[in-house]
Order: C-alpha cells, then sequence, then structure tokens
C-alpha cells in the first residue's frame, strides 16, 4: 500500500516518530543503518565514511566533491529501491528532497522545540547551553546549505510536505496517530500512475549510480523505461561518448531504451579553441 | 525537445534580435547620415554673429558721431575764423568811418585790414577745406580790393595836396571803400549765417542718426533674441516630444526638421544612438520574455503530446497482436491512425516551435480575430492543464490592425497566461473582440473572474519588476513588456478590476481600414 | 461460462475507444464505447456497468463529474481514470473520489488489461488475464 516519508529538524525524534509510527501501523521501518550497511557492502565502502555524506558538505568531507556525489547517489538508489516495497516509514536518508511526485508517498515534517533540541544536544556532548546554542545555529546553518548543495532545495519549506507536525503542543504519540490517520485517507492509494513515477524515480536513480563515475556530470531521466541522458560534451567526443553511455546504461535491468543528449561544453570548447 | 531543436530555437532567437539590431541600426545610419548632411549653421555661431551684428551697428552709430562731430567741430572752426575776420574787417571800417568823419588816420585801418588778410592767409588751408577755392578766392579779391583802395587813399592823403580832384578822389574812393567794405561784410556775414544754418543742420542730422540707429539697434536685438529664443525652445519642445514618444516605446531615429545643422543635431544623434541601444535592450527582454511564456506552455504541450501517443501506442500494440487475425484494410486503417496521430504531435509541437522561433518580426496587415484564435490554440493545452474553459467572442464585423504579428500573439499569450493563473481551477476566462469606444479603434478584453487585484496594487501593475507572483514565478515585466509593445502600435492598455469578482485587461488598437493597404515599410 | 464484465469505455479521442474495444473484448469484456460525455452519462444511468474507464479531462464534462456521477449512482461500479495531463494533485484527487485506478497516457492496451483485471478480481469476478506479468 502506501508510504511515509517523514523528515524533521532533529533527527533523533524523527527517528522515533517514524518508528513509532511503522509499529503502529503495522509497516516495516526503514532503518538508515540497514540501508546504509547495504550500500556499504555492495559498493565495497567503509560504512562510517558513507554516513558522512549524509551530513557533512562537500568541503569538509575529506574526499572530492565528485567522490561525495557519487556516494550520495549510491544512498539514493538503495533508498529508492526499498521504497519499492510496501508500506514502508522512512526517515534519515534525505528522501524528502528527491522523492516527487508520487502520490502515495505521504510527505511528513515534524518540527521540534527549539528547547528540546537545545537539551539534546547538550546533554548529547556535554556542553553548556550556551555553547549548544552556538553550535545549533551553525549545525542549521550547515544543513541548509547540505540541502541546497546536494538537491537544490530548501527543506524548510513547508509546501515541499504534505503535513508539518509541530511537536510544540502535539505530542508524539498524537503525531503518530495523526499520521497514521491521514495515510489512511483514499487520495494515498498507490495507483498505477503512482507506481509508475515511483518506478521511474527508482530507474533512474539506479542508472545514474551507474554512470556518474565516468559521467559526473550527466543528468538522467528515465520515463516509461526509456532513458534520457544529457551531457555536456564536446562534438567531436559525442559518438564516443554515445556509445559509452549507451554500453553502460543498455544493460541495466529495466531500461528498454537509451537516449543520448548533448549540451555543448561552451566553457571547454572556447577553451580548446585557443590551444 | 532534443537539445539540437534546443540549440535551433535559441539560434534563430538571437538571430531575430540580431535582424531587428541590424534594421535599427540601418534606420539610425540613416538618420546619422541625414542629419551630418546638413549645412552647419551652429547656434554659437548665430549667437556670436548676433552679437557681431549689434556690435558693428554700434560701430557705425561711433563712427557716424564721430563724423558729425567733426563736421559740427569743422564748421565751428570756420565760424571762428570768419567771426575773426568780419570783427577785423568791421573794425577797419570803422577806422575808416572816423577818418571820413573826422580825418584821423588810415593806418589803424590798414593794420586790421593786413590782420584780416593775415587771419584769412593763415587758415586758408582749413577755409579752402571748408569752402572751397571759389569763396576763399572771392573773400581774398574783396579784401585785396578794398585794401588797395585803403592803401591809394591813405597814399592819397600822404601826398596832402588837397585839391578838388583830390577831393573828387577821395569822395570816388569813400564810395569804392564802402561799397567794397559793404560787400565784404555782408558776404562774410552770409557766409556765416549759412555756415550756421549747415551746423544747425548737422547737428539734427545727428540727432536723427542716433534716434534711428537706436531703434534699428533695439530692433535687431529684439528679433535677434526672439529668432534665438523660439529656435531654442523650438528644439527643446520638439526633444521633450521625441522623448514622451520614446517612453511610449516608440523608437524611430529623429530626422532633421531643419535645414540647419546645429548642437542639437548632436544632441538628437546621441538620443538615436540611445534609442538603438534601448531597442536592441528592448528586443532582448521581450525575446526572453516570450521564451517564459514558452517554458510555460510546454508543460501544457508535454501533457497534450500524450494524447496522440497514446493513440500511437495502443493502435500499434493492438497491430501488433491482432496482425494475423486483421484483413488488409483493418491494418491499413490502423497504419493511417498511426501517420495521422504523428501528424498532431508533431502540430502540437509545431505551433510551439513556430512561436518560440519565427525570427523576423516585420509590420503587416494583420486579422486581428484570426490572431487571437491562433494566441489561443497556441495557449490551449495550458488551458486543458488548468480545466479551465475559455470563450471567445467577436461582436462586429472584422478587424484588421496594421502590426508585427509576433508580439502581438506575445502580449495577448502573456494576458491569456495571466488570467490562467489568476483563476481558481476550472473557471473560465473570456475574451472579447470588439469596436472600442472611440472610433477607429478595436478593443481586445480578457476577463478573468478570479480574486482580482486590490485597488492599491492595480496601479503598479504596469511597473517594471512589480510582481505579485512569488519568487522565482514571474519576473514582474511581462504587463511591461506588453505596454511597450501596445504603445509601439498606437494603443493602450487598460485594467480594471473588482476584488473578489475578477480582473478585465483591455487592449486598444487602432484599426486599419481594410480596403487601404498599408505598406509603409 | 461466467458472466462477461460490462465495461464502459469514454474518451474524446476515437482512436482510444476503437482500439480498447477489441483489447478488452478479448480478455472477456463487453465494451460499450462513447466519446461524448453526456450520452455516455445518459448510457450509465440506465445500465450498471462493472467497470467506467473515462478520460478525464473533455470539453463539456470532466471525467471527474462522470467519476462522480458513477460513485453516487452505482457505487460497486469500478471507475478507472486514464488522462494526458497526469499529476500528483490530480491523481490524489481522483483517489479520493473513489476511482478504483489512475492511468497515465500513453500507456499500453496490457497496462489497462491488467487493472481491469485487478478490478474483477476485487468485485469478486477474476478474469483469466496474468496480473503480475510486465
Amino acid at each position: 500500500m502506501s508510504s511515509i516519508i517523514i523528515a524533521s529538524d532533529s533527527p533523533e525524534t524523527g527517528r522515533r516518530i517514524a518508528d513509532e509510527t511503522a509499529k503502529f501501523l503495522g509497516y516495516t521501518y526503514m532503518d538508515p543503518e540497514d540501508v546504509l550497511s547495504a550500500v556499504a557492502t555492495k559498493r565495497n565502502l567503509d560504512k562510517d565514511k558513507l554516513k558522512k555524506v549524509l551530513d557533512t558538505l562537500p568541503s569538509s568531507f575529506g574526499r572530492t566533491s565528485r567522490v561525495w556525489r557519487q556516494w550520495l547517489a549510491f544512498i539514493q538508489e538503495a533508498t529508492l529501491g526499498r521504497l519499492m516495497e510496501d508500506q514502508m516509514v522512512c526517515h534519515g536518508l534525505a528522501a524528502h528532497l528527491y522523492v516527487m511526485g508520487v502520490s502515495h508517498i505521504l510527505k511528513v515534517r515534524i518540527i521540534t522545540s527549539e528547547m528540546e533540541r537545545l537539551q539534546i544536544l547538550a546533554s548529547q556532548r556535554d556542553i553548556s547551553a550556551d555553547k549548544a546554542k552556538k553550535i545549533m545555529k551553525r549545525m542549521e546553518k550547515q544543513r541548509h546549505q547540505w540541502c541546497l548543495q546536494a538537491f537544490q532545495m530548501d527543506e524548510t519549506d513547508p509546501s515541499r510536505y504534505d503535513l508539518v507536525i509541530s511537536l510544540n503542543q502535539i505530542t508524539a504519540k498524537e503525531a503518530v496517530k495523526t499520521i497514521a490517520g491521514v495515510i489512511k485517507y483514499k487520495k494515498f492509494k498507490p495507483m498505477t500512475y503512482s507506481i509508475k513515477c515511483l518506478e521511474d524515480l527508482e530507474l533512474e536513480s539506479r542508472v545514474r549510480a551507474s554512470i556518474i563515475k565516468d559521467h559526473p556530470e550527466a543528468s538522467v531521466t528515465a520515463r516509461d523505461k526509456t532513458i534520457t541522458v544529457k551531457v555536456k560534451t564536446l562534438k567531436r567526443e559525442r559518438k564516443k561518448k554515445t556509445a559509452a553511455i549507451k554500453e553502460l546504461v543498455g544493460g541495466i535491468d529495466g531500461v528498454d531504451y537509451v537516449e543520448v543528449h548533448f549540451i555543448n561544453d561552451i566553457v571547454r570548447q572556447a577553451a580548446e579553441s585557443f590551444r | 525537445m532534443t537539445g539540437a531543436d534546443l540549440d535551433n530555437t535559441d539560434g534563430s532567437g538571437s538571430q531575430r534580435i540580431l535582424v531587428g539590431r541590424y534594421r535599427q541600426m540601418d534606420a539610425v545610419n540613416k538618420a546619422r547620415e541625414a542629419l551630418l548632411g546638413r549645412r552647419e549653421f551652429s547656434l554659437r555661431l548665430q549667437i556670436s554673429l548676433g552679437f557681431f551684428l549689434v556690435f558693428l551697428i554700434a560701430v557705425a552709430i561711433g563712427t557716424a558721431l564721430l563724423v558729425t562731430i567733426y563736421q559740427i567741430e569743422n564748421k565751428l572752426i570756420f565760424l571762428e575764423i570768419v567771426n575773426d575776420y568780419v570783427i577785423e574787417i568791421q573794425q577797419a571800417r570803422r577806422f575808416e568811418k572816423n577818418f571820413f568823419l573826422y580825418g584821423t588816420n588810415l593806418s589803424d585801418a590798414l593794420e586790421n585790414v593786413y590782420t584780416a588778410k593775415d587771419i584769412l592767409e593763415r587758415n586758408a588751408n582749413e577755409l579752402i577745406k571748408i569752402q572751397g577755392k571759389d569763396v576763399q578766392d572771392t573773400i581774398l579779391t574783396n579784401i585785396s580790393h578794398y585794401e588797395e583802395i585803403l592803401e591809394r587813399l591813405a597814399s592819397l592823403e600822404e601826398a596832402k595836396d588837397k585839391t578838388l580832384d583830390y577831393l573828387i578822389q577821395k569822395k570816388e574812393m569813400e564810395l569804392g571803400l564802402r561799397d567794397q567794405g559793404q560787400k565784404m561784410i555782408s558776404y562774410a556775414q552770409d557766409m556765416m549765417a549759412s555756415e550756421r544754418d549747415s551746423v544747425t543742420r548737422v547737428i539734427l542730422k545727428a540727432r536723427s542718426i542716433h534716434i534711428f540707429s537706436f531703434i534699428c539697434l533695439l530692433i535687431f536685438m529684439a528679433l535677434n533674441a526672439y529668432l534665438l529664443g523660439s529656435q531654442i525652445l523650438g528644439h527643446i519642445r520638439r526633444f521633450a516630444d521625441h522623448s514622451k514618444r520614446i517612453a511610449m516605446g516608440d523608437f524611430t531615429p529623429i530626422m532633421p526638421s531643419r535645414r540647419f545643422r546645429n548642437e542639437f543635431t548632436d544632441l538628437a544623434l546621441a538620443i538615436n544612438y540611445m534609442m538603438q541601444e534601448l531597442e536592441s535592450r528592448e528586443t532582448v527582454l521581450i525575446q526572453s520574455h516570450k521564451m517564459r511564456a514558452v517554458g510555460t506552455l510546454t508543460a501544457g504541450i508535454a501533457h497534450e503530446l500524450n494524447n496522440p501517443l497514446n493513440n500511437i501506442t495502443l493502435t500499434a500494440h493492438m497491430l501488433l497482436e491482432d496482425f494475423d487475425n486483421l484483413s488488409v484494410d483493418e491494418r491499413k486503417e490502423m497504419m493511417s491512425d498511426v501517420v495521422s496521430e504523428a501528424d498532431r504531435a508533431k502540430d502540437i509541437i509545431r505551433n510551439l516551435l513556430d512561436f518560440a522561433r519565427e525570427s523576423s518580426s516585420q509590420m503587416e496587415t494583420l486579422d486581428l480575430e484570426k490572431l487571437l484564435k491562433d494566441t489561443i490554440h497556441l495557449a490551449s493545452n495550458q488551458i486543458k492543464l488548468t480545466r479551465m474553459k475559455i470563450r471567445f467572442q467577436t461582436v462586429g464585423h472584422l478587424c484588421h490592425i496594421h502590426g508585427d504579428g509576433q508580439q502581438l500573439r506575445q502580449v495577448f499569450l502573456n494576458l491569456i497566461l495571466n488570467a490562467i493563473d489568476a483563476s481558481p481551477n476550472e473557471g473560465e476566462i473570456q475574451i472579447l473582440l470588439l469596436p472600442a469606444d472611440e472610433p477607429g479603434y478595436a478593443a481586445v478584453k480578457v476577463i478573468d473572474f478570479g480574486s482580482g487585484i486590490p485597488d492599491h496594487v492595480l496601479g503598479s501593475i504596469f511597473d517594471p519588476f512589480f510582481t505579485t507572483k512569488s519568487k522565482g514565478k514571474g519576473t514582474g515585466l511581462g504587463l511591461s513588456v506588453s505596454q511597450g509593445i501596445i504603445a509601439k502600435h498606437g494603443g493602450r492598455i487598460q485594467v480594471s478590476s473588482t476584488e473578489g469578482k475578477g480582473t478585465t485587461f483591455t487592449v486598444i488598437l487602432p484599426v486599419t481600414p481594410i480596403a487601404m493597404k498599408i505598406d509603409n515599410e | 461460462m461466467p458472466e462477461k464484465l460490462k465495461v464502459l469505455v469514454l474518451d474524446d479521442e476515437p482512436i482510444v475507444g476503437k482500439r480498447l474495444k477489441p483489447a478488452l473484448s478479448k480478455i472477456g469484456c463487453e465494451v460499450e464505447v462513447f466519446e461524448e460525455p453526456k450520452s455516455a452519462l445518459t448510457r450509465i444511468e440506465e445500465k450498471e456497468f462493472d467497470i467506467v474507464v473515462t478520460d478525464i479531462r473533455m470539453d463539456e464534462i470532466d471525467g471527474m463529474e462522470v467519476l462522480d456521477y458513477v460513485a453516487k449512482r452505482w457505487p460497486r461500479t469500478k471507475v478507472v481514470m486514464i488522462t494526458g495531463y497526469a499529476m500528483m494533485a490530480l491523481a490524489r484527487e481522483a483517489m479520493e473520489k473513489g476511482a478504483f485506478d489512475f492511468i497515465a497516457k500513453p500507456f499500453k492496451p496490457d497496462d489497462l488489461r491488467r487493472v481491469i483485471a485487478k478490478a474483477a478480481k476485487a468485485l469478486g469476478r477474476p478474469i483469466d488475464f496474468d496480473t503480475d506479468s510486465k
């Protein structure tokens, strides 16, 4: 049936609500740890390092931003793959930023009180309230930057969600009940169209993950098993690139047809013409 | 759209801009040539010339003054000389009278005559200059004559021979002397009188010359000031008109209006150049705004394409499935369905592409009704997307206008898209084409039944960068660009809105009588 | 032989009806095709169909109105929406109004057949079509 994506300004609270909602509804809680482990195993990466992708900016990631983008694409692929299963509750994988237009997925944002977040932070790191406040401001700024750099989006914009619950007045338990009530609305029932939308997204992420190493700048769209890859390239490299991409993508499960479009690489063209 | 298509669209877009730019440059160059082709007669020259003439007149007046003063001076000198002379002669005559009456000696009289003669001789040059040689000679003869008689008388007296003959001679001489003396004095007095008259005349003449020349100077200066002022004011008025026209979006270069070139010609050249820049910038603005509208329309197109695509998919699949069981005619029918649906898809895209890439914009006679239908067709997918209804009605007969079809389509498209944005889903938009209140104009009304525009906002909706849409959704240039385009066509856009009931945009455009085919490009 | 599934197909695109009629007949449906929403509604008024397949965006009457009408007149009837203007908001609206499924155009005949089979199953009258094959 339907699935739920929960985002929150407090990771701990978000995870708790997600977990409780899953239990309440009898859905599956999609543990980020499991997803990350699966990615780490599949791609042969260090799991702790991989985890850092989700809360570190490429500038302080320790590897190139190219690698950062690659790993992020791997996480995206795995998350969307899991969302294909029914009745999932997803949290902590930034899914609210890349799962778009799927009508049977309910997107919820949980807002917690600043006081509570400060307390959690202060007790976690064993620091004074003042210092915690400063750190929290910095973290918020960093988080905002992260969303912009990863998906060019502002996650605090309430219009991105179907439901925004503030835990200032509503308790966690009530929030869970509310989510459970809303997901029962008929409009969140999956249908041929919404399943297709999700399939397209999932295929897109799989294709992107498989070509991102060789073509980091490529943008991928999937529609009905047809893949469109847009790459920046020079005219003389077109043939070679098309063949390479078709080779890479053609073998992917679920791909019927590949189309490669080119955007003229004006900068490189100019640079080479001066040689 | 594939990458190649996008490239093309962009290419022809910039080409269009270039074409527009070149045409404008051409016009500007022509105006430039015409402006520079005039003979130069600068305001500076005009002003200097005016001042120079005033100076000349002043010099002339001064010279005339000097000449008359000099003349008067001369006359006065002459008068003085003649006066001295007359006094001496009168003295001589007094002694002469005494001699005859009391027998006093004549030497005193002779002395005076000598002095008088001396005066004449001393001032001979001046006298000749003033009176001429004849007068001088006459005076000299007269005085010599007198002197001679006087001398003879004196010598006669010396002889002391008081005979009858002496008496007769003396009497004779006395008569001769009297006659001669009288002659001399009256002659000199006549001369003096005539000279005095001439001095008065000269003074009178000098006065009238002064008065006359001052009046002349006054008239000349007034005329000069009027000409200069009216010319400058005329120029300023002309440029004020130009700037108003430019503000309305009419970028026709300024052409010379006078026969001569002056500093305002330089200003006209500068303004023409400015207009060229403005126009090219506006062309870019209009084009980029068009591309925004195209962007909006692609969403509708993408969805509308799904219908023919679906028909093709279904037909192709069924053909594949039932190929063996179908008759040849049925197969043919299905294939022709596929072909016609593919054509339909092509049409859907081509409409938009044509609008996006149509390269040259030109003024031509347009059927307003057809233009509106085309525009509505262009927006129809967007209308379907939002599940709106659009109603188009024409009142009155066919309407032809002279204008740039591309840009007008853009204006109406912009108004329709705005109306769609303003309307609630499943709302209705009405488009009316009717004769405007004033004769010779047609009105196009685009009516929506949305929430309306609040009064305090209504005044500024045509301002550039004013937008009520959320950030990133509108540039706030749509209506401003539209107004510029309509103003260029000699029309205007009006808006009326009732909050909660809806908004009506009215575009008023001048109509071309059908019989008259205007082609004055 | 069980009674055939009664299906009404409404789309203002004539080709859709023309192709769907044989496609659905093959899996044991009795198909009536309409291009005019009005005549379709008249027909629905007098006959209870098992499944109604309708386009959403049509002139005159909207597919959503057809859905409302069917839901009121024959609550048991399953309504399948097909539209070229598929968007999340529209899809959710249709589902909320009680649509059985929502398919975006373009779709393949098998896509619709699968949905019809699912609906038949939901109606308790399964037909012979493999719903899981893709």
